[in-house]
């Protein structure tokens, strides 16, 4: 079990006594703990959901929705990942139209 | 008077030094010796310092580089590996497109839901949860939105003024239209809206007006009121693409 020292120096920031007093810092650090570990598997998950999101946004401006988009890029094997999809519909606007357009011609429009 | 001139004479060297393809090339070199030389700023506490927000905010409101300010990735150094979150720059107020509802007619709760959207960010793919990356919506003839079915005798609006059991009230659609109309669509919304702080500020950004007018004239709001309940297939968003910046 880590000294008192440690577990105050967890704590800092927290609200209340519980930054200060041991014996209500410590709890809030053991959740706090649990918390950060639970949130490392759930960051990737969030992340994916927020460049779904964002590639959806960016495609429906052209039209086409999320779903199509990613079957059609998938039909025309463009490997790109989610991730530098969202940074390309936010950095490079005119790359992302291009697959857009891709995706719109091989459907036909 | 000697000082000056000194000071003119280093100035003057600076520049020369960085327009120079070899103070070009130094200037993106690593050394602080090298950067304090040319004068290129050697603070080194990352994108949140002072220095480097003056900057970018010199550099946005100078126009942007190429001059494009409203488009986000042209603005600043580009690091594809880094998830783009949005800088305080980017959700300015001042920087928001306007958009106007015309709800004459239009169903309650597909015309809340486009207002939400637009309000929260959610059609640019600058969108982030945690900032107001949206903009403003201005609904007019609000007194004149539409539901179906037998809903403008039996929706009920429940209110309380003081919570205590049996004081409750309650009033129907058309009686609230008589009496207060814009709170209708702001109640749609607003149930559309995240719940908490940033729920609250995106509901300011909402203005409702009972009949046609409204004062925004001046903030050249774009219509976007034929893309309600419409497939994107099917949507012309040329005209909020365009108030948007990318094209």
């Amino acid at each position: 079990m880590a000294s008192k020292a440690k577990i105050l120096r967890l704590a800092k920031g927290f609200r209340g006594r519980s930054n200060s007093c041991i014996s209500i810092a410590r709890e809030r650090v053991e959740k706090a703990l649990q918390y950060a570990y639970r949130d490392r598997k759930n960051k990737k998950r969030d992340m994916r959901r927020l460049w779904i999101t964002r590639i959806n946004a960016g495609s429906r401006e052209y039209g086409v929705r999320y779903s199509d988009f990613v079957r059609g890029l998938g039909a025309q094997q463009v490997e790109l990942n989610r991730k530098m999809l969202s940074e390309l519909a936010v950095n490079e606007p005119g790359s992302f139209k291009a697959l857009v357009d891709q995706v719109r011609f091989m459907r036909g429009g | 008077r000697r000082d000056g001139e000194r000071r003119e004479k280093r100035k003057m060297e600076k520049t020369v030094l960085r327009n120079t393809s070899l103070g070009a090339a130094a200037a993106t070199s690593r050394s602080v010796r090298n950067r304090n030389a040319l004068g290129v700023n050697t603070n080194t506490r990352g994108n949140r310092s002072t220095n480097n927000r003056l900057e970018r905010l010199r550099v946005s409101a100078a126009g942007g580089v190429d001059g494009q300010v409203k488009w986000v990735g042209n603005r600043r150094k580009l690091d594809l590996n880094k998830a783009y979150y949005p800088l305080g720059e980017d959700v300015d107020a001042q920087k928001k497109v306007w958009y106007v509802v015309d709800a004459e007619g239009k169903t309650l709760g597909r015309l809340a839901t486009m207002v939400s959207m637009y309000l929260r960010g959610k059609h640019l793919p600058t969108y982030s949860p945690s900032m107001d990356t949206g903009g403003y919506v201005v609904v007019i003839n609000c007194d004149k939105v539409a539901v179906t079915g037998r809903k403008e005798t039996d929706k009920v609006y429940y209110y309380h003024r003081v919570h205590r059991p049996g004081t409750m009230k309650t009033e129907t659609f058309s009686e609230l239209r008589d009496r207060i109309p814009e709170r209708i669509v702001e109640r749609a919304v607003k149930g559309m809206l995240p719940k908490g702080r940033l729920g609250n500020k995106l509901f300011t950004h909402l203005k409702c007006y009972g009949g046609s007018e409204h004062p925004h004239e001046a903030q050249k709001p774009v219509d976007i009121t034929s893309l309600i309940d419409k497939k994107p297939k099917d949507a012309d968003l040329a005209a909020v693409r365009q108030a948007v910046g990318l094209e």
